[in-house]
């Protein structure tokens, strides 16, 4: 579904992959740090439109008591803040969305240069740019890392493989709790709640999904995850933002 | 409601996106087995031996090209007893037909199972098994002597013993193995996806040589008058010493050789999974004609050699089974129906046959002179 942005990663994933000395692990790595630094402006406004929505997320409450009888005056009213506020009630969602093609795009694209079933082999290779020097006879990657197939999904013949998406669940909910605003102690809100369950659902899903996939799949998602925490330590954005949200509880 | 009724009803309301969620991914992780290759069949004196993804059959061609009689089937119904999916084409000996397949993860924490299956080549029944391999069976496994030899998607070539399916050795490569091995003269020489092709010794596996090239093997070998010929991931075909595994000559193709060539009387026919089917003469390397058909191919091709002529057949990822003039190259007639050839089409007597990806008919059979088309298994109404 998401070939037409697949094809053009797998091949950038076979260049870094010349590039790099055949280092598969360290294509990913670049990739993806590649994606996240495309992404980069995407997350941020992502980022800020969370945060200005936890701002005002006192006020919206105080609306919902107030009109809890009138939906559509509620509904206004709502709207009414978030112009003054200056938030798309769409902004925290919309670059999720642009960014979902480009992950699976990415997935699939690690799925053609590791393949671990035939036909994804057979798919790819029409396209495959054979005019990038050093491409043609790539597919597929070399695939051991640390004694793991990272075509295969973890096994108990490589137990150790089953590290990986555990790792992933740590990445991912570090990465999701750094990059959630603190919540007041006395939010008993629904957003409050979601932001929470949030929190836990998303690193348990990843982990679900990378105890089925092929390992090199985990990759991704841990430095992916990585990439986004050093982002938060880095990009002063995004760590103000949730300071501001932890002061105020 | 009361007001612990009220907490636990919060407690669900908040557990529910959670439970949803847990469920979508188990039902997604179940829904994981849809084949991911590519069926096979062989014929030998009259049947034809076929492991159509669903199941293995046995089948009598009949003399008046009417519909094969079954013989047997493995598992008699594929929908009671889950004996997984069969990819490869089978190896038949005197007794045995031996196929593989990978029975999908029944649990979310379990995983497939791929098991080699030696059946009675009479009666179908299960013989012996193996399930030693850890990754899939992609192609077939070859038989020689007391031993039949199969390469496996976790890297290892195994030969079993024909009798018990004991593992008697076992040779690790360094990426999957998805090639049929060529036994001849009882040494083993099978292609790697790590780029390099292995002559085993066919007693104990041990290395005779091994040919590097800079793309993957994944097709079986010919093999004329101590030479072999190979195509790879490379864009190109090989013609190597099979004494000592030097290279004697190379062609460079449009794109990768996926499926093994076939050498007769001096020529090496081949087809890149662009479509292209090439002649090329088998001492100098030399293109002899070249032929683009306007599909993808990723198997190999079949030769058919009568009195008057010999006939190339290439079956296409479209659906299209292609009749080539051996001589000259050109097309003497093509037949195109649904679903994809993904497994070299099978010659035996007058007529060709194919197995079929993706469609409800799983195998067909057409006259190699006009390739009209003599019957389709399974039958409409039995579907």
């Amino acid at each position: 579904m998401f070939d037409f942005l697949a094809y053009p990663m797998a091949n950038l994933l076979l260049l870094l992959y010349t590039l790099l000395g055949q280092s598969t692990v360290g294509a990913i790595a670049v990739l993806t740090l590649l994606i996240n630094l495309l992404l980069l402006p995407l997350t941020l406004s992502q980022q800020k439109s969370v945060r200005r929505m936890q701002e005002i997320q006192p006020e919206l409450e105080k609306l919902q008591k107030k009109y809890a009888k009138d939906r559509e005056k509620l509904a206004q009213e709502q709207m009414k803040l978030y112009r003054e506020a200056g938030i798309n009630p769409l902004g925290g969602c919309l670059p999720v969305m642009i960014q979902l093609p480009i992950w699976f795009g990415l997935i699939n694209a690690i799925r053609y240069c590791i393949p671990s079933t035939p036909l994804d082999v057979f798919r790819f290779s029409h396209h495959i740019y054979q005019w990038i020097p050093g491409v043609t006879g790539l597919v597929p990657l070399q695939s051991v890392f640390l004694g793991m197939d990272l075509g295969q999904p973890p096994n108990p013949a490589q137990w150790w493989s089953y590290l990986l998406p555990i790792l992933v669940f740590i990445t991912s909910w570090l990465q999701q709790k750094l990059l959630t605003p603190p919540t007041t102690g006395d939010d008993q809100s629904q957003a409050a709640a979601m932001n929470k369950q949030m929190q836990i659902m998303m690193p348990v899903m990843f982990m679900f999904f990378t105890l089925q996939y092929s390992t090199g799949l985990s990759i991704y998602f841990i430095i992916s995850s990585l990439i986004r925490i050093i982002q938060y330590y880095l990009v002063p954005g995004a760590r103000m933002g949730a300071a501001q949200a932890a002061g105020r509880s | 409601m009361s007001t612990v009724g009220k907490r636990t009803s919060r407690r669900w309301s908040k557990m529910l996106p959670l439970l949803i969620l847990t469920a979508l991914a188990i039902l997604l992780t179940g829904c994981a087995a849809q084949p991911t290759s590519w069926a096979g069949m062989r014929v030998v004196e009259g049947v034809i031996y076929a492991a159509d993804i669903q199941q293995v059959v046995a089948m009598q061609v009949q003399d008046d090209d009417s519909y094969p009689r079954e013989i047997w089937a493995f598992p008699p119904d594929p929908k009671e007893e889950r004996l997984g999916l069969f990819y490869v084409t089978p190896a038949v000996s005197d007794e045995y037909v031996i196929v593989a397949s990978q029975v999908p993860a029944s649990g979310f924490f379990s995983q497939p199972v791929n098991v080699v299956w030696a059946l009675d080549r009479e009666t179908g029944q299960e013989v012996w098994r193996f399930n030693g391999a850890r990754a899939q069976y992609v192609e077939g496994g070859a038989i020689a002597g007391d031993l039949f030899v199969i390469g496996n998607s976790d890297g290892n070539v195994y030969a079993l013993d024909l009798e018990t399916g004991r593992e008697v050795w076992r040779h690790k490569t360094a990426h999957r193995v998805w090639a049929t091995p060529l036994i001849h003269d009882d040494v083993v020489y099978i292609g790697s996806m790590d780029r390099h092709l292995y002559a085993l010794n066919l007693a104990d596996g041990a290395v005779l040589w091994d040919f590097p090239a800079d793309g993957a093997f994944a097709g079986t070998p010919a093999w004329e008058e101590g030479h072999l010929y190979i195509g790879a991931f490379d864009n190109r075909l090989y013609a190597i010493d099979a004494q000592t595994g030097t290279e004697e000559w190379r062609f460079e193709g449009s794109n990768w050789f996926w499926g093994g060539p076939v050498v007769h009387d001096g020529v090496v026919y081949a087809v890149d999974v662009d479509g292209n089917a090439y002649a090329v003469d088998a001492q100098e390397g030399v293109k002899i004609w070249k032929r683009s058909l306007d599909t993808t191919v990723r198997a190999g091709l079949a030769l058919y050699v009568d009195e008057d002529s010999s006939q190339i057949f290439v079956g296409g990822q479209n659906g299209t089974l292609y009749a080539l003039d051996a001589a000259e190259g050109f097309v003497m007639w093509s037949t195109s129906r649904e679903g994809q050839i993904l497994s070299p089409p099978v010659v035996a007597e007058d007529v060709v046959y194919t197995t079929v990806s993706f469609d409800a008919e799983r195998i067909r059979a057409a006259l190699t002179a006009n390739g009209r088309t003599i019957w389709v298994y399974p039958l409409p109404e039995q579907e």
